[in-house]
């Protein structure tokens, strides 16, 4: 603890402490939200946009359902939303920035045109534009999200290969004959593994948040899944009156991204520990 | 920078209240002979040629037609007013019409009306071709024998005393006016015979209206001067304008806040039906909703009640079919099916339906009421084992989907219709007679004996309207029996008009107009 303490400082820690209590929370949904069925999303008409009180603690929706059962529910959607759309990222990104960085010349042209071509769009607009062609749903947006994000790790990856490639060891790698293949795996990949994780955490905040967007326009989740960013969009028409049923949702959006956005700081910043050779 | 603009984007979303428009209404008032109205969508079209969306309500006052519907009550019967035209008459075939017109009456720009106006407008309105304007299809010639008598020929046999009532393209303008273009009558020009003239527009702001000279109808005592409507998107400032008195009407608040609302002694909230309906159109086209009983039975789990007291806060009413209250046709005693899941579940049975069933059901993304419908309907299903897949799409696509290919398209088609003209013939016309290529028959249903009975009725209704009444209702009896389609319910028409305004009516057949003429304080 002292040590994570150390590494991380205190913000840091708390934002961890913050993640994995939401991580945990998605796990038991079914075990501790107060009515399962709701957040499932089985109406409950009967107390329809009740306030907060001893039986649901944070209200109820407009079709009185308990907003904290939802909340909880929720969070296994926009967890797995946060993470899949930075681990596609990742997935598409990585072998376009260690290809265009590693071989350069041609290769390196081709890729990076291709990459700008993304670029070009405003992110979110081409993220709906997106979710639009391929209809609602909660793969769709995790791809429509993560396509327009994966250019931002290919640039991130080719630069930090560019540096590595000059480097003596891998020089040495390569006239000891070395295939291209396991010099790229085996000496370079482990080496973009520091920045890139700090790049990851400090997008799954921001990923999610796109995510709550998209779903927030209608092009997220199918109902009656519940989603927080459906749910603000829910609440807004009885908005202030009945605050809660957006209000909830959206605080729940804030503490998640602004956790993930801390976390990330940190480890940026991190203490301790090598610079490059974190593998 | 694409994180800033994320963590933008986003925050609006996070945060998403309302509180946009605040800047909106510097010139609003709600004293003095000014009539505000917080009107919540904007109006993009004042051409009365081809004006087919909110803008009515803004040339609902400035410009007339020939006719005016005036729809059922507890009461009354439907009716047909003389507006512009004072009397008419129809040829035994149906096919030829005489509307004399009313004498002395004047267009805003001092020139009287004509029979030579009226033939002028409607072939303007034929002949730029958008909007509304095929309601004048059938109409082959205009000819203008007196200078008050216009005789019109149509091609076959149609009620043209209520297609001129329409609430679109019907309007008649000044001679002056029928060789100006659109953007003439956007820039805020007008032409119209109505109680007021566009004095200033600005476009997503306001319209204000001033009375216009010599008015031929009669005019109440403390009549307003001035009309403002003023274009408030945003529910909760429109809400504060009425409550404050900033603003003397306006409408679509959300229902859950219409009890509050009630209890205002300032505030009056007018309940009516409107000619709105929301339907779940079956595709008959492919198992297992080609079998009645299936149908039947989804209809039979569908939840009316609830549907009506969580979607509507209780202010909706059962749909009793297809045509809705207050327009002929509407069948008061219809056999619609009651929720009862037992029975529901007996027919499906019957037809050997394993639980595991998918159905798909298509709504639009904007329509909330159209997401809760479908939320407690897959709630009803899902103890019946049927899985229904709720698919919220923009309207365009979701129409597309529908036209498309029936055996690839949607299980269940969910939107609202309403009439152009007040008649029962565009509802089963439209959503139930026979159609070689989809266009809003979206269940593809198609009975050679209902075509019959819904053709038969229409070359009747210019002539023998009662005949044609009860054929319209032998038609619907027989699209409800065949569970064509799940009658959800008749969305309620709610406007909320301050108590000291006096001579308020609304009048659904003319969706949220209000005529301001009539009304003073």
């Amino acid at each position: 603890m002292k040590r994570l303490v150390h590494r991380l400082g205190w913000p840091g820690t708390i934002a961890l402490a913050i993640i994995l209590l939401f991580v945990l929370v998605a796990i038991l949904a079914p075990w501790i939200a107060p009515y399962p069925t709701q957040g499932a999303g089985a109406p409950n008409v009967a107390a329809k946009l009740s306030q907060p009180s001893a039986n649901y603690w944070l209200g109820t929706d407009h079709l009185g359902r308990d907003i904290l059962s939802r909340i909880i529910y929720g969070t296994r959607i926009s967890l797995t939303n946060g993470v899949l759309i930075v681990a596609f990222s990742l997935l598409i990104g990585l072998p376009v920035g260690l290809a265009a960085g590693y071989f350069g010349g041609w290769v390196d042209e081709a890729l990076m045109r291709g990459t700008d071509v993304f670029l070009a769009f405003p992110a979110l607009l081409l993220a709906v534009l997106m979710a639009a062609a391929l209809g609602p749903g909660f793969l769709n947006s995790i791809i429509a999200v993560a396509v327009t994000w994966w250019p931002w790790y290919a640039r991130l990856a080719r630069a930090e290969v560019l540096v590595l490639r000059g480097q003596p060891y891998v020089e040495a790698a390569r006239l000891a004959g070395v295939s291209h293949q396991r010099i790229i795996i085996r000496h370079i990949l482990p080496a973009t593994g520091r920045p890139l994780t700090v790049q990851a955490a400090l997008d799954v905040g921001p990923a999610l948040l796109t995510a709550a967007a998209l779903s927030f326009l209608g092009l997220g989740v199918l109902p009656p899944t519940a989603d927080w960013g459906q749910m603000v969009d829910a609440g807004r028409k009885f908005f202030p009156a009945r605050w809660w049923y957006s209000a909830m949702p959206g605080m729940t959006i804030f503490i998640i991204a602004l956790a993930f956005s801390v976390l990330g700081d940190a480890l940026r910043e991190r203490k301790g520990g090598p610079a490059r050779d974190a593998a | 920078m694409n994180r800033r603009n994320f963590l933008k984007t986003a925050a609006l979303a996070a945060l998403a209240t309302a509180a946009t428009s605040r800047l909106n209404f510097a010139m609003a008032q709600g004293t003095g002979s000014i009539f505000t109205l917080a009107y919540p969508t904007s109006f993009p079209d004042l051409d009365p040629a081809t004006s087919f969306s909110n803008d009515g309500a803004v040339l609902a006052n400035v410009y007339e037609s020939l006719t005016r519907y005036i729809p059922a009550t507890e009461q009354a019967e439907a009716k047909i007013e003389p507006l512009l035209a004072s009397a008419w008459e129809v040829s035994t075939d149906g096919k030829t019409w005489t509307f004399t017109l009313r004498d002395g009456v004047k267009f805003h720009d001092g020139t009287p009306l004509t029979s030579e106006a009226v033939k002028g407008s409607i072939e303007r309105t034929k002949k730029i071709g958008g909007g509304a304007s095929f309601i004048w299809g059938p109409v082959t010639s205009i000819e203008t024998p007196e200078p008050l008598k216009v005789v019109f020929v149509l091609s076959e046999p149609q009620p043209l005393d209520l297609i001129a009532s329409a609430g679109f393209a019907a309007w008649i303008y000044a001679p002056s006016s029928h060789d100006k273009d659109s953007a003439w009558f956007n820039a805020g020009n007008d032409a119209g015979t109505g109680a007021f003239k566009i004095s200033r527009y600005e476009p997503g702001q306001r319209a204000v209206l001033d009375r216009a000279e010599g008015y031929w109808g009669k005019v109440p005592e403390g009549a307003f001067q001035t009309v403002s409507f003023e274009i408030v998107e945003d529910t909760t400032l429109a809400q504060n304008m009425i409550e404050s008195g900033q603003a003397d009407w306006t409408y679509s608040l959300p229902y859950e806040n219409l009890e509050a609302l009630k209890s205002n002694p300032d505030l009056n909230v007018v309940v009516n039906p409107s000619f709105e309906t929301l339907f779940g159109l079956f595709n008959v086209k492919r198992a297992p909703l080609d079998k009645i009983k299936v149908r039947q039975a989804l209809s039979l789990a569908f939840p009316y009640d609830d549907v009506i007291a969580a979607g509507t806060s209780g202010f909706g009413t059962r749909a009793k079919g297809v045509v809705p209250a207050g327009i002929w046709g509407h069948d008061a005693e219809a056999p619609i099916p009651k929720t009862d899941l037992e029975a529901a579940k007996a027919l499906l049975a019957e037809e050997g339906i394993q639980p595991g069933l998918e159905l798909v059901m298509t709504y639009s993304s904007a329509q909330a009421l159209e997401a809760v419908a479908g939320e407690l309907w897959k709630a009803n299903l899902e103890t019946l084992g049927i899985t229904l897949t709720l698919q919220p799409m923009a309207w365009e696509a979701q129409w597309q989907l529908g036209k498309s290919n029936p055996e690839a398209a949607q299980d269940i088609f969910v939107m609202f219709w309403w009439p152009t003209f007040v008649t029962p013939y565009d509802y089963l016309f439209n959503l139930f007679h026979s159609e070689e290529k989809p266009n809003f028959n979206l269940g593809y249903y198609s009975n050679p004996e209902v075509d019959a009975k819904i053709d038969e009725a229409a070359k009747l209704s210019g002539t023998n309207r009662a005949r044609a009444e009860a054929l319209f209702i032998e038609a619907q009896r027989k699209v409800i029996e065949d569970a064509a389609a799940v009658f959800m319910l008749d969305q309620p028409n709610v406007h909320i008009i301050r108590t000291d305004i006096k001579g308020y009516t609304d009048n659904p057949a003319y969706g949220h107009v209000t005529l301001v003429n009539e009304l003073s304080r």
